[in-house]
């Protein structure tokens, strides 16, 4: 069988190659060809493979409206059935609804990636900063302390685009309904005004100038100047990110061990915003198999992935919650606690925006982020590019 | 070759009747009264063709034919990518193209990329081009120093130019350092910086490439002109502009040419320093870039064909246009078949 991941650096390659052979060792005769692929090219080279039909037979899924487009051209294998006991004694069934379309599940989760900030606590200690912001009054201030002790507050990798457009993700959640989202990815109608809404509180946040120099051309994860590699190098003291993002710094530090000081909150309240409070934003990381996938092999590959031990390796390669929840409750360290915490406290938890609509719109979404953040653009301009890419693929 | 097409050879040496004085003693061959009709050639010539050329065509067929009629169907069907194509939506691809301003903005910026490059990098290198056709000491060293760029893959051009030109990058801080702070930029953010930017990276880049073509086209400028016109008390300067450029001409406009079909296509450069996703908010975007953010990544695969449509038919018509009204006194007789 064939294998794409996305952990093409550190402990994270480490941890697939050791799973794999591990896996093969106790099944002998199946044989795993591993293709690690740069997280930014996986999405574009997936498609090009899925749609020459020589799919890899195991890849790593992102759900959403990407997995739905999958699922509608029939690229997916249906494990419904194949998902073992031993697999649901440790995955709670809440944990596939995001990899579950119609009834049928089509990916094995193997983390939750909930979103929030990522912060330093030696910088956050250096500006005065005793309490984590809980308000988004808490955090300007913050910011302005940072930026009072020399510190760049905020660091952004814009020119990936999607970090910037995690913002407007999370002013959306506040400002929107879980209603409204949810609907949103059924009929691509973003007209209630709450969507305008998040596009100027984006505005007005950008206009504090929180974002480290020269952001717009800052890549998220590459190298120690990405806006990831400026946190494990203490230049930035925070970073709205992924629950992916304490590896991504471990791999950046100069000892390439995790940074000791990270700790995370989840992101502040909005007032007068009608979604509910605590709701969070997070994809659930998985796996598939491609429908040509020989089916016993491939399950049981994916059965593999959600067992305690191999989920606790996870944890540990990856420094990000585990789905298991026996492995869950190996973790240790404090950010990823809290981040657990809030994420099993939350009443509303909706994926990624751009997974959530779909690459198109997603991706035009997330460029008129980024134009709105250049000076190029406002509030407006967001929601037209949403409703003209929604028009694209009709 | 076989001697049974000598008949149908044009210039057939038979200096009877057809042959007409014109003005001095230019024979001109006229077609004769009772010429034969042309014969088709015989089977072993056919042969011979096909063998020649046969794998030629094929590849050509199979891998620039085909795929452009490929991104011609794909055009009308808005695809995803998964699965082969099935909703037709006519020309509503092309329609949102030329609505898109974001297609309209990476147009213009095309043709400020096709313009600047010809203004900026012509005179440049026909000043280089002689100045390094003189003999002056270290020639050989200073030819390879301008070529080197040139040689370089884009990669590390872009990557290097990315990592100096950063806001945290080594110009700036150069600058702060020699008390220009005030000089200091977002070079490749700042929409009223980023094309000139890449100007500048363009033209270090492809300078090389320019001057070594005019080196060339100098170097089969015969001496005894130069000469003459210096026997004849013809400054430096009068040669140049009266001897060297005229005969340099057809070398720069096959140069103009080239470069200009570059600077449409343009891509690497622009997509290795912006990335996938800015080159847009920067002012950088070329209509390659759109073609794919919109099409590759944002996965909208019939939209890209569309648009990969719309960049060969531009492509197409400019090299048309400039081998009809430039390119064609260079071109002439040799590609166009001369006056019969």
């Amino acid at each position: 069988m064939s294998f794409w991941h996305n952990a093409s650096t550190g402990p994270g390659k480490a941890f697939w190659e050791k799973t794999v052979a591990d896996f093969e060792a106790a099944n002998g005769g199946v044989k795993i060809q591993i293709q690690a692929i740069q997280n930014e090219d996986l999405d574009g080279k997936l498609q090009t493979a899925l749609n020459s039909g020589d799919a890899p037979d195991v890849f790593m899924q992102r759900g959403g409206g990407k997995m739905a487009a999958m699922v509608k051209a029939g690229q997916l294998l249906d494990i419904t059935d194949s998902i073992t006991e031993d697999t649901k004694k440790v995955i709670s069934e809440g944990s596939f609804t995001a990899q579950t379309i119609e009834g049928k599940v089509y990916a094995m989760p193997v983390a939750v990636l909930p979103g929030g900030f990522f912060y330093s606590k030696d910088l956050f200690a250096k500006a005065g900063i005793t309490e984590t912001p809980t308000t988004l009054a808490d955090l300007q201030a913050a910011v302005q302390k940072l930026k009072a002790a020399d510190v760049q507050p905020i660091a952004l990798g814009a020119k990936d685009a999607w970090p910037a457009a995690f913002y407007y993700y999370f002013f959306a959640l506040r400002e929107c309904s879980s209603d409204t989202i949810t609907k949103a990815g059924q009929t691509m109608n973003f007209d209630d005004p709450c969507w305008l809404k998040a596009g100027q509180s984006v505005q007005d946040f950008a206009a504090t100038q929180p974002f480290n120099n020269g952001f717009l051309t800052t890549s998220a994860q590459q190298g120690a100047g990405s806006s990831a590699g400026l946190l494990a190098n203490h230049k930035a003291a925070m970073e709205l990110m992924g629950a992916w993002n304490p590896g991504v710094i471990a791999s950046l530090t100069p000892d390439e061990k995790p940074l000791p000081d990270l700790d995370w909150f989840p992101f502040p309240s909005v007032e007068g915003g009608a979604g509910e409070p605590g709701a969070i934003l997070g994809g659930v990381d998985g796996y598939s198999c491609s429908a040509q996938a020989p089916k016993a092999e491939c399950t049981a590959f994916l059965n593999y992935m959600a067992r305690t031990d191999v989920q606790k390796a996870y944890y540990e390669a990856f420094n990000a919650p585990p789905v298991n929840s026996e492995a869950q409750a190996a973790v240790e360290e404090p950010h990823l606690k809290s981040i657990l915490a809030a994420y099993n406290q939350a009443p509303f938890v909706s994926q990624w925006l751009d997974t959530v609509y779909g690459q198109n719109v997603g991706n035009a979404l997330n460029t008129a982020v980024v134009n709105m953040l250049a000076g190029k653009g406002d509030p407006q301009s967001i929601v037209d590019a949403v409703k003209t890419a929604a028009k694209k693929a009709q | 070759m076989s001697d049974t097409q000598h008949e149908s050879v044009r210039l057939a040496p038979d200096p009877a009747p057809g042959l007409t004085k014109v003005g001095g003693d230019t024979p001109v061959v006229s077609p004769p009264a009772g010429r034969r009709k042309r014969k088709g050639i015989g089977w072993p010539a056919r042969l011979e063709i096909a063998l020649m050329t046969g794998p030629t065509l094929v590849v050509f067929l199979s891998f620039v034919i085909l795929p452009v009629a490929m991104a011609a169907y794909y055009g009308f069907y808005s695809w995803q990518g998964f699965g082969p194509p099935t909703e037709f939506v006519g020309f509503r691809n092309y329609v949102f193209i030329f609505e898109d301003g974001t297609f309209l903005a990476a147009l213009r910026h095309n043709g400020v990329i096709v313009v600047l490059s010809l203004l900026l990098q012509g005179p440049a290198a026909v000043l280089l081009a002689l100045l390094l056709n003189r003999q002056i000491r270290g020639q050989t060293l200073i030819r390879v120093l301008v070529f080197i760029p040139y040689v370089i893959s884009e990669v590390v051009v872009g990557t290097g130019f990315s990592l100096m030109l950063h806001w945290d990058g080594v110009v700036n801080a150069a600058l702060g350092k020699i008390g220009l702070g005030f000089l200091q930029a977002e070079w490749l953010s700042d929409p009223n910086i980023a094309i000139w930017t890449l100007m500048g990276i363009l033209t270090w880049k492809y300078i090389g490439f320019a001057v070594i073509l005019f080196l060339a086209g100098l170097q089969g400028i015969p001496e005894e002109l130069t000469e003459a016109a210096a026997i004849d008390g013809a400054s430096y300067w009068q040669i140049q502009r009266r001897i060297t450029l005229p005969l340099l001409g057809p070398t720069l406009r096959i140069w103009a040419f080239l470069s200009m079909i570059g600077a449409l296509q343009l891509f690497d450069l622009v997509y290795i320093i912006w990335g996938q996703y800015i080159a847009d908010t920067a002012g950088t975007s070329t209509m390659a870039t759109y073609m794919v953010a919109n099409g590759r990544t944002a996965g909208e695969y019939g939209y890209g064909n569309a648009v990969a449509v719309v960049l060969f038919f531009v492509s197409l018509v400019a090299a048309l246009f400039y081998q009809r009204f430039i390119l064609r006194r260079d071109t002439e007789g040799a590609i166009t078949g001369g006056r019969n």
